[in-house]
């Protein structure tokens, strides 16, 4: 009786539990910090909050690709090797090493692994791409179309342009007689399908339409912050896109339209810690707001730029301009206040380090991060003019920004290819560290001629390896990553670049 | 047959002092069953238990039958044992002998003892859900004992499981303090999920940490390895399992052990050899004349002249540890040393960052049992001190384990075990300036730890101390090497560090009812917290701009498992065995995290959050959960003991996969014959046992460490906003299968004296969870799929062999050694038509194993320019390779290939010698590997060809240097990239490794005796004594995939240590 009571009362306790655990939704767990990809995209403030996101993406500490070296931070650090892999920059010393493979021209041939840097500009890109512009594109396709959706949808049309145009260039030679060259692939939706790369002007082509929509989406349209980009921005990218395709008309109407709304920095401005690390900056058109708390510390441009923090810039990694462009800048010129002094040199700050870009205040890694700004418009309209013929018009607009910089300016006595020459020095002066060098060079093909001797690239200097590079050489070519050759079933190794 | 009465119980009786009153000897024996142990005038009986082979068993419980009065044999099985007068039997056991009873006569009695042991009838295996016996069972298992885990002084019990267990790898694991190794069970079948096997505490699924164990609590480690043994756990059981039983109070009067050792450890692999200073500018002068000769295009005179120049120079090595001036201290016609210079200082890194490590161990418990009741309750102290200085790990744990017969069908128990621990000096790895063994194998001989001024006078500092160096303009100069640091001073300073708390509790209840069903249902919690801090200090270094930084985070895990199984032992017919069971099982993982990172400290040394002035990185916190819930069934059946047959069943859901997809069907079958059973074999004398026995089954596995793969979230990015997903969800991932067949042959021949498993296994993984690469021009990197089939196949072998049994000197010797080939038999279908994965340096394809080196070809140096030659497809019309392959010296054009190398050794395994001399002991570990190969990454980077300030390789003195050298070490050439990764750089990983060395004395009874001891023991023990590698100063055995990085290389630990009983 007492075993039968017993193994009753077992039943029953089994028989609870088994009760209790089956609930259906035992198994039916879920993250603590995390959507889903529905509710992202259920609401506008939550497509938007998942476009914001994208945006912090622009300067994150291993963004693209994953990899954690200190040198992988999203634009800026492709924009420090572009200024590498020029003409005017030059390193200090060996330091912590980051970048001198982009120096030398090693890292950017490495197509193996995850911490070339051509990987990471392919990773960054496409990420930038697919996460930023396809993926809320595609998702939001079928929504009612509010002002705020075209926003939201106009900024990833542009981001998208953007991502392509800086692809484009850094893994071919430049638009103009390049055509019908190898492009990259071209991903407009999120398909598991590989593509090849299609051809630059299939490229071009698509970057151009992506920013006709963008322009008439977000024309009118307010936007929160110059971290994310307006139909300002868009037609700044329109104008750089242009000048690459040599499309001189559209490129001066373009800078010329981009930058209105916006007053160039005064000269204290320039000069002061902040004028390039802040994003109220008058004449930044877009950038990145970064306060303590978004900071990437060592692993960010201030680090391997400014000399004055203590950073891997300041630990041998100086960034200097060549003797060569400092003694092209006239005296009476305040942008060469940013470059120390030749003679005044100290060992943190030897001589030609530039000052130009400096965190706000010496201790604090709060530094915003610049991607585009007036002065660049004025360049654009001026090169664009006088490649149109238009010297008169171009020297105006010239003299408007360089002649704030450096007063009693004149641009009187240029024309013709001696204009089109001063405003290409112009551009190097006044983009100097904004990663344009590279594309420049391979635009106008002007080719690497890296001048030596001292105060140049070279001993003392840290050694470049590479000092001269003829236009439309194999070597301006960032290779194509091994994984993308090892695992695209539409490219074969013959697609990799020379 | 002389040696007959070693195999049997000798019992020496004393006879009591002269009987006196019966009366009083009644008293006492009253009072002893009390519990008094007082000594009375009772009978001394003392003898020793030995078994078959003459072998003493220690820790054989002798109880005079009746009563609680017993003792437990010392080291040499002897026992002392003070009878009540009147008793007259007494009872002996041990685990895995066949209890027997022997009288207490008159005078000296003898009984034959049956040692269980050796009819392989009563030995166990610890199994899902319960023990079987070793004779009837149908698995593949290998069991360690509580002896030999003792001999090795571990932290963590992984250690010691490696060449003793056969078809089990492990890493070496370093010498991280506390830290554990890597463990593979038959080869490597999950890919991109964990292959680790699952670990089992006493019965519930481990997810704490096992370092939190002490060893010394732990009885028994079984290794189960194939289907049969393991599969009742089926959904976690696909890369085996490892349970772990820990002491249980043993029968007889109260016993207190207590246990102190004392060691000192130091480097186990030494440190590569590297270049001088003299050498070090030498070799550097001529690395910056090829830079000017070849990269610059100047004269070999000019460019002499330009290396001398630039040597100490601001661009070159900038410290100048000579009394001459920097340009004339390698002279620029001849590269030489400036024969007039004398060394201004020489210091040793590796003097100043690294130390002989103490380790002290203290383990104290206290343990018995009646009838009904048994109980253990132990602690312990371990402190472990790093050979980094600023590293070490100390440990309290406690335990408490009860279990007692309520009445006569109500069972139950309670464990209790917690430890709290700190791990100090957790420094990051890789190259990390802040990592000590990268910083000190990296740093140029020239580089001072302490400032010198010109003239070779050390620099004082504001206290009057030799002032560190830092490497910084202000002082010596910005050192090319790791500039702004030093790590004495920083690591001084910082703290990285984990304070931990692993507790468990595992409760259950076992009711037995109509005679033969047995219902268990157990809880059991496993609750675990890292509470982890990392300081950079606010004077020195990496945050001494921002005033010092802070991370402190707190990790939370709580594991809780409960389940309930009903099982039924019956005998019927007299020959027919069965014991089947049914269960369920909830398991239920919550992992919680919250962290958070400030600056700003205004008082140095503060490194608590509330000191800070700004927030760094925002806090964050977040938790998961993970769940999985199970049914299952298992039936065991043997027919007379001699035909086995074994089945299971089980069904697992897991949160981790879609509603739809979510259970998986796991199960196993295993059956047995045991061939000397039969009456045909009787009459073979030399055969002792032959058992013939063959399992399949399949297992599963869902840890792919992710918990929600099967949905697209967007993860929060610390900011309020949402971030678009890294990697799209799978809805229809699913479990991962693991097809285990097993075949083996157990066998005991010459009269027991060999003994030996033979077994064969053929793994196949199926629908492994695979993380499919996709084109990074693609959304995602790659994408989680069931894609993929892999095999593990081979054999493995173990041996015992008595050589030498003797009344005072026995050698035993054990053997192990497993050989087993990984391939992978299935791909994506895509990836195949693409040539396989790459992933890092291996490549996966069908044909191939998993970690079969995939690199650059190294093709020697060019005797004509001293560069170094890879190889290249040349490309065929379609773009793709012809097969042909042509030299190159530009290493961004050389192709990858399969190099013929693996890291998966041919043969690997241990050999084991056991001595014994009257009272001392003598054991020796060998494990051994032959045939693997590894990729030496720290070699790599020290046979660089100019990178300023880091430290040279001394074979860098086989250098090319002029047309017509033949070598394979490459020119030096400042920035001239030479080391590139290839096959330049992979070696040879076999290994022998004397593992371990113990050598013990056990006091002779008499004297424990006088000492009023029940029994104690001295050693002397070594850890790897002495580690036998291909190539010096590389550690072939960090990792399964055969690279490695600069971290702990494996300690040699000498240690002195005392066991007591009271």
């Amino acid at each position: 009786m007492k075993q039968i009571r017993l193994f009753s009362f077992l039943l029953l306790t089994a028989a609870s539990l088994l009760v209790v655990s089956c609930k259906k939704s035992y198994l039916d767990t879920k993250p603590s910090d995390a959507i889903t990809i529905d509710q992202a995209y259920a609401s506008i403030a939550a497509v938007n909050s998942a476009a914001a996101s994208n945006y912090l993406q622009t300067f994150a500490f291993g963004g693209g690709n994953g990899q954690t070296g200190h040198d992988n931070y999203g634009q800026k650090a492709i924009d420090l090797a572009n200024d590498l892999m020029g003409n005017d920059m030059v390193v200090h010393t060996q330091g912590y090493g980051w970048f001198n493979a982009d120096y030398n021209y090693t890292g950017w041939t490495l197509p193996n692994g995850t911490n070339t840097r051509s990987d990471q500009v392919w990773s960054f890109y496409y990420n930038a791409i697919l996460k930023g512009a396809i993926l809320l594109l595609d998702n939001t396709a079928n929504q009612t179309a509010t002002a705020e959706l075209e926003t939201l949808r106009g900024e990833a049309y542009g981001l998208r342009a953007w991502a392509y145009f800086n692809l484009i260039n850094n893994f071919q030679q430049t638009y103009k007689g390049n055509e019908s060259n190898k492009g990259v692939p071209l991903r407009l939706t999120v398909s598991a399908e590989s593509i090849g790369r299609g051809t630059v002007q299939e490229v071009y082509t698509q970057i151009v339409a992506d920013l006709v929509k963008a322009e008439s989406l977000l024309t009118g349209k307010a936007r929160a912050s110059k971290e994310r980009i307006d139909v300002t921005v868009v037609r700044g990218f329109r104008a750089r896109v242009a000048l690459a395709m040599e499309d001189w008309t559209t490129a001066a109407t373009y800078a010329k339209n981009a930058r209105q709304g916006y007053t160039l920095m005064s000269n204290a401005v320039y000069t002061s810690r902040s004028g390039f690390s802040s994003i109220n900056n008058t004449e930044w058109m877009w950038g990145a707001f970064i306060p303590a708390d978004k900071a990437t510390i060592f692993a960010s441009f201030f680090s391997h730029i400014d000399a004055t923090q203590f950073g891997y810039a300041q630990l041998g990694g100086q960034k200097k301009i060549t003797k060569d462009l400092y003694d092209k800048i006239p005296a009476t010129d305040i942008r060469k206040s940013v470059f120390r002094t030749p003679g005044t040199g100290t060992s943190i700050l030897p001589d030609y380090t530039q000052t130009k870009f400096s965190v706000p205040v010496v201790g604090s890694w709060a530094a915003d991060y610049l991607y585009m700004r007036a002065s660049e418009m004025y360049l654009i309209e001026a090169e664009a003019l006088a490649k149109q013929g238009k010297d008169a018009e171009s020297r105006v607009v010239l003299e408007a920004m360089v002649g704030l910089r450096n007063p009693g300016y004149s641009a009187a006595s240029f024309s013709g290819a001696a204009l089109v020459s001063e405003i290409l020095l112009q551009r190097r002066i006044e983009l100097w560290g904004e990663g344009f060098s590279l594309f420049d060079i391979k635009r106008t093909g002007a080719g690497l001629n890296r001048p030596t001797g001292a105060g140049n690239h070279g001993a003392p200097n840290f050694n470049p390896v590479v000092y001269q590079l003829a236009p439309g050489a194999a070597g301006f070519l960032m290779r194509i990553p091994t994984r993308e050759l090892d695992n695209n079933s539409k490219m074969t190794p013959a697609d990799q670049n020379p | 047959m002389e040696q007959t009465c070693l195999k049997q119980v000798t019992l020496i009786i004393n006879k009591p002092k002269k009987t006196s009153m019966r009366k009083l000897v009644s008293i006492l024996f009253v009072l002893l069953v009390s519990g008094f142990t007082l000594m009375a005038q009772s009978k001394k009986v003392t003898g020793k238990v030995t078994d078959e082979n003459g072998t003493p068993i220690a820790n054989a419980s002798v109880l005079v039958k009746g009563t609680s009065i017993g003792t437990t044999t010392n080291a040499e099985g002897m026992f002392e044992l003070n009878a009540p007068a009147s008793s007259r039997t007494l009872v002996i056991s041990s685990l895995n002998f066949t209890a027997k009873e022997v009288n207490i006569g008159s005078g000296s009695v003898t009984v034959a003892l049956t040692s269980a042991v050796n009819e392989l009838t009563e030995v166990v295996v610890s199994v899902p859900y319960g023990t079987v016996k070793k004779s009837t069972f149908t698995g593949s298992a290998g069991t360690i004992n509580s002896a030999t885990i003792q001999k090795q002084q571990v932290t963590s019990v992984t250690r010691v499981l490696e060449g003793l267990v056969p078809g089990l790898a492990t890493t070496n694991g370093g010498g991280t303090p506390g830290g554990g190794t890597d463990i593979r069970i038959r080869g490597f079948g999950s890919i991109n999920a964990s292959a680790s096997p699952l670990i089992v505490l006493n019965g519930i699924p481990y997810d704490g940490s096992i370092s939190a164990i002490a060893s010394d609590e732990i009885e028994t480690v079984d290794v189960l390895k194939d289907a049969a043994a393991s599969n009742l756990y089926g959904s976690r059981a696909a890369n085996g399992v490892i349970m772990i039983t820990t002491k249980k109070g043993k029968k007889g009067p109260a016993q207190i052990q207590a246990s102190i050792r004392h060691g000192i450890s130091t480097r186990g692999i030494p440190e590569y050899d590297r270049v001088g200073a003299k050498e070090y500018y030498e070799l550097f002068w001529e690395s910056y004349r090829n830079s000017y000769v070849f990269g610059s295009g100047q004269s070999y005179a000019a460019a002499g002249t330009s290396a001398s120049n630039v040597l100490t120079s601001s661009s070159g090595l900038v410290y100048n540890a000579y009394n001459v001036p920097g340009n004339q201290l390698v002279d620029a016609t001849t590269g030489k040393l400036n024969p007039n210079a004398k060394l201004l200082w020489n210091e040793s890194w590796a003097d100043a960052l690294f130390q002989n490590a103490t380790r002290t161990n203290v383990n104290v418990n206290v343990s018995g049992a009646n009838d009904k009741t048994n109980y253990l309750v132990s602690g312990g102290y371990l402190n472990e001190k790093g050979i980094a200085k600023f590293s070490g790990y100390n440990r309290y744990n406690f335990r408490a384990d009860v279990n007692t017969e309520a009445n006569n069908w109500l069972k139950v128990g309670l464990t209790v075990d917690g430890a709290t621990d700190k791990r100090e000096g957790l420094f990051a790895g890789g190259t990390a300036t802040s990592n000590p063994f990268y910083y000190s194998r990296q740093m140029g001989p020239i580089y001072p730890v302490y400032q010198y001024n010109a003239t070779g006078s050390p620099v004082l500092g504001a206290d009057g101390k030799p002032a560190l160096d830092w490497g910084v303009p202000a002082q010596m100069g910005a050192r090319p090497y790791a500039a702004n640091s030093n790590l004495i001073g920083s690591l001084a300073l910082d703290r990285r560090e984990q304070k931990r708390l692993n507790a468990n509790i595992n409760t259950y209840a076992e009711i037995r009812f109509l005679n033969d069903f047995t219902f268990k249902t157990t809880l059991g919690m496993n609750y675990f917290q890292v509470d982890g801090l990392t300081y950079q200090n606010s004077e020195f270094g990496d945050a001494s701009n921002v005033k010092g930084r802070s991370t402190v985070s707190a990790q939370k895990n709580v594991s809780l498992t409960g389940n309930q199984v009903l099982s039924w032992n019956k005998k019927l017919f007299d020959r027919h065995n069965v014991r089947a069971l049914v269960g369920h099982e909830n398991y239920q993982f919550r992992t919680s995290f919250l962290s958070a990172t400030k600056t700003g400290f205004s008082y140095p040394g503060q490194t608590a959050l509330n000191n800070a002035a700004v927030v760094e990185a925002p806090p964050s916190s977040s938790e998961d959960l993970h769940r999985i819930e199970s049914y299952f069934g298992s039936i065991n059946y043997d027919f007379d003991g001699k035909y086995l047959l074994s089945g299971s069943l089980r069904t697992d859901g897991s949160s981790r996969f879609a509603p739809d997809v979510r259970w998986g069907n796991f199960y196993s079958v295993g059956i047995g014959w045991r061939i000397k059973q039969e009456n045909f074999m009787k009459d073979v004398d030399w055969l002792n046992d032959l058992k013939l026995k063959a399992s399949y089954g399949e297992s599963g596995n869902d840890n792919i460490g992710l918990y929600y793969q099967y949905i697209n979230y967007y993860y929060a990015d610390g900011f309020g906003n949402f971030s678009p997903i890294t990697r799209p969800a799978n809805p229809d991932l699913k479990w991962e299968g693991n097809k285990t067949l097993n075949y083996g042959v157990d066998f005991s021949m010459f009269k027991r004296r060999l003994q030996g498993t033979v077994e064969y296994f053929d793994r196949r993984s199926d629908d492994l969870l695979f993380l499919t690469p996709t084109e990074p021009s693609f959304l995602f990197p790659n994408v989680w799929q069931n894609i993929g089939e892999s095999k593990n196949y081979g054999i493995e072998i173990q041996l015992a062999y008595n050589i030498i049994q003797k009344k005072d000197f026995d050698w035993k010797i054990d053997f192990n050694a497993t050989h087993f080939k990984n391939k992978l038999t299935k791909i994506p279908p895509k990836q195949k038509e693409l040539g396989g994965i790459v992933t890092g340096n291996k490549k996966y394809n069908e044909g191939r194993s998993i970690y079969d080196f995939w690199l650059r070809e190294f093709a020697g140096v060019d005797p004509a320019t001293g560069l170094s030659l890879y190889y290249r497809d040349i490309l065929g019309a379609n773009g793709k390779p012809t097969g042909e392959r042509i030299l190159t010296s530009d290493i961004t054009r050389a192709d990858f290939y399969y190099v013929g190398a693996s890291s998966i050794p041919k043969i690997y395994g241990g050999v084991t010698n056991s001595l014994r001399y009257k009272d001392f002991q003598l054991s020796i570990l060998t494990t051994y590997s032959y045939g693997g190969h590894f990729y030496d990454g720290n070699y790599q980077s020290i046979m660089h060809s100019g990178a300023a300030g880091t430290a040279w390789h001394t074979d860098i003195q086989k250098r090319w240097q002029k047309p017509g050298d033949v070598t394979n070490v490459p020119r030096l050439q400042n920035a001239g990239g030479q080391d590139g990764a290839s096959s330049r750089f992979l070696f040879d990983a076999s290994y022998i490794n004397i593992k371990n060395v113990s050598f013990s004395y056990n006091l002779s009874s008499g004297l424990a005796r006088n000492l009023r001891l029940k029994d104690a023991q001295f050693f002397v023990s070594i850890d790897n004594a002495y580690i036998f590698t291909a190539k010096s100063g590389g550690d072939p055995q960090q990792s399964f995939d055969g690279n490695v990085g600069a971290g702990y290389p494996p300690y040699r630990t000498i240690t002195f240590g005392t066991t007591i009983k009271l």
